[in-house]
């Protein structure tokens, strides 16, 4: 396990509808320890999704650094596992198949990947849909694999971009709650990013908030785990850092 | 009314387990028609031939063997054909949608010589080439290569950003993306190129018997006007259809299908 740090990271792209240089990204700088869970919380436009996407290097940064244990990191590595909005599982793979895909790409054989993946779908309570197809499952099962197949890569971050964000209310709740028993199974750095501040109050370690291109602030949460919704919802603790955090967005 | 639904009922039972049935039923008024307008001697016989001719002719000409021969040398024309128009269009549909270079180079001339029809290629390789099977198949590869860049092209772009970034992210090369997303997430829209391909490629493979041919169905269509066979030129037109439909319903969208619907590709 390896700590990422963002250094004065900017992001400037030219809008050539806009006819101008148009800044999503000012000033970041964020360490990540090993096996901590971040949440960024921001207003839409707060730049949170293009951080991500520089992170896991799907585009290029304007200024600053990426450090991944020290060393610059550059386009996209499986040091830094996705789990991405759209699920982007593979329609023509099985779940086996989705889930053994990194392994794969490190030459792994089929047998041992297969273990693997096998492994890993368990983690999640897939085991069942290891030979369906992903359109064969629901919206809420399809976004599980979407999280163990990045966690079957073994990743030194997991990068994960407003993943629950399109599935219904209570699906959602369930994932997070897994997601959690998962982090603490698994002990895996995690960046989350959400618009949804209970979600990532819920989840966290930290909470970092951002407006503008900016990090506001930092929250930390150090409420027991493992935590269930319907504990939560009544916990005096939970609800005054979700109101902190929901004010501070607001005002952002 | 009675009567109607169990007519009804009796042919969903018949085109559920024979699916072929559902196809041949709607000829059924078509030969009818044919036959009582032939029977009717509005026209001469020579000039309007019935069915039954066109099978008595099916059956002389299939036993003297000169109809399987055409029928295996316009059918290796288009598979010879089929085959080099891929294996061109194929890598040149993923060059051209995955460079923008590629792309800004090649589409204003690809598009250019996709509208000089096959046909219009004829002259100038009959000058070059002579009446002779590189000239036929040329015009084969031809008319299969645009469909088949075409679609491949359509198919590279509309492959879901996200799917080549996560495989990226997963540890895989540029080479290992175009091999595990781009080429499947392309394959339904490749197929639909290949089925349209060949399809035109059908029709221009005739068309050039017609005027080069030396065998084939084409050849032998035209051979029959200047004999005035009436009888074998239809017969040759219903081989046509009949060996379309057959190529295309039972090959080629069982094949889509089995691409596109399986992975949820193509909503059906």
């Amino acid at each position: 396990m390896k700590t990422l740090s963002l250094r004065n990271l900017g992001k400037t792209y030219f809008d050539p509808y806009a006819g101008a240089h148009v800044t999503a990204v000012h000033d970041v700088s964020l360490d990540v320890e090993p096996g901590e869970f971040i949440s960024v919380v921001g207003p839409s436009g707060c730049g949170k999704t293009t951080i991500l996407n520089m992170i896991a290097g799907f585009i290029p940064y304007s200024k600053g650094d990426i450090l991944l244990d020290g060393k610059p990191v550059h386009g996209p590595g499986p040091e830094r596992g996705v789990v991405f909005q759209s699920f982007a599982l593979f329609p023509w793979k099985t779940v086996l198949d989705n889930v053994g895909f990194g392994p794969k790409m490190r030459g792994v054989p089929k047998a041992e990947r297969d273990r693997i993946a096998r492994e890993y779908l368990a983690l999640a309570g897939l085991s069942h849909a290891a030979h369906r197809y992903p359109n064969e499952l629901s919206g809420g099962m399809q976004q599980r694999v979407g999280v163990v197949r990045a966690l079957a890569n073994n990743p030194d971050v997991l990068l994960m971009d407003e993943p629950f964000a399109s599935v219904d209310a209570q699906t959602r709740m369930t994932l997070q709650e897994e997601l959690t028993r998962i982090w603490q199974e698994r002990k895996p750095t995690v960046i989350f990013i959400t618009h949804d501040v209970p979600e990532a109050v819920f989840l966290a370690n930290r909470v970092v908030v951002l407006s503008k291109g900016r990090v506001l602030d930092q929250i930390a949460v150090d409420l027991p785990r493992p935590r269930v919704w319907d504990e939560l919802v009544k916990d005096d603790q939970f609800k005054q850092l979700s109101a902190r955090v929901l004010q501070m967005v607001r005002a952002a | 009314m009675n009567l109607m639904l169990q007519i009804w009922a009796g042919y969903a039972r018949l085109t559920r387990r024979w699916p072929g049935f559902a196809a041949i039923i709607p000829f059924i008024p078509v030969l009818a028609l044919w036959t009582a307008v032939s029977e009717a001697g509005l026209f001469p016989r020579a000039f309007f031939p019935g069915p039954a001719d066109v099978l008595r002719a099916f059956v002389t000409l299939t036993y003297k063997g000169i109809l399987p021969d055409y029928l295996q040398d316009s059918l290796i024309r288009l598979a010879t054909g089929a085959a080099v128009g891929m294996a061109l269009g194929i890598p040149l549909g993923i060059l051209i949608g995955t460079s923008r270079w590629a792309h800004r180079i090649c589409w204003p001339v690809l598009l250019f010589f996709q509208a000089i029809g096959d046909i219009a290629w004829l002259p100038i390789l009959l000058i070059w080439f002579g009446f002779g099977l590189t000239t036929m198949t040329f015009v084969i590869v031809y008319t299969v290569l645009f469909p088949v860049v075409l679609n491949t092209v359509l198919g590279v772009g509309s492959v879901p950003r996200d799917l080549s970034r996560a495989a990226l992210s997963l540890g895989a090369s540029r080479a290992r993306v175009l091999w595990e997303v781009t080429l499947p997430a392309a394959l339904p829209n490749i197929i639909t190129g290949l089925r349209n391909g060949l399809g035109y490629g059908w029709r221009a493979l005739i068309a050039v018997e017609m005027i080069v041919g030396t065998s084939g169905i084409g050849f032998m269509m035209f051979d029959a006007r200047r004999a005035g066979s009436t009888v074998e030129i239809i017969l040759g037109m219903i081989i046509l259809g009949l060996l379309w439909y057959i190529v295309d319903a039972w090959i080629l969208a069982p094949l889509e299908r089995a691409t596109g619907q399986r992975w949820g590709l193509v909503t059906s």
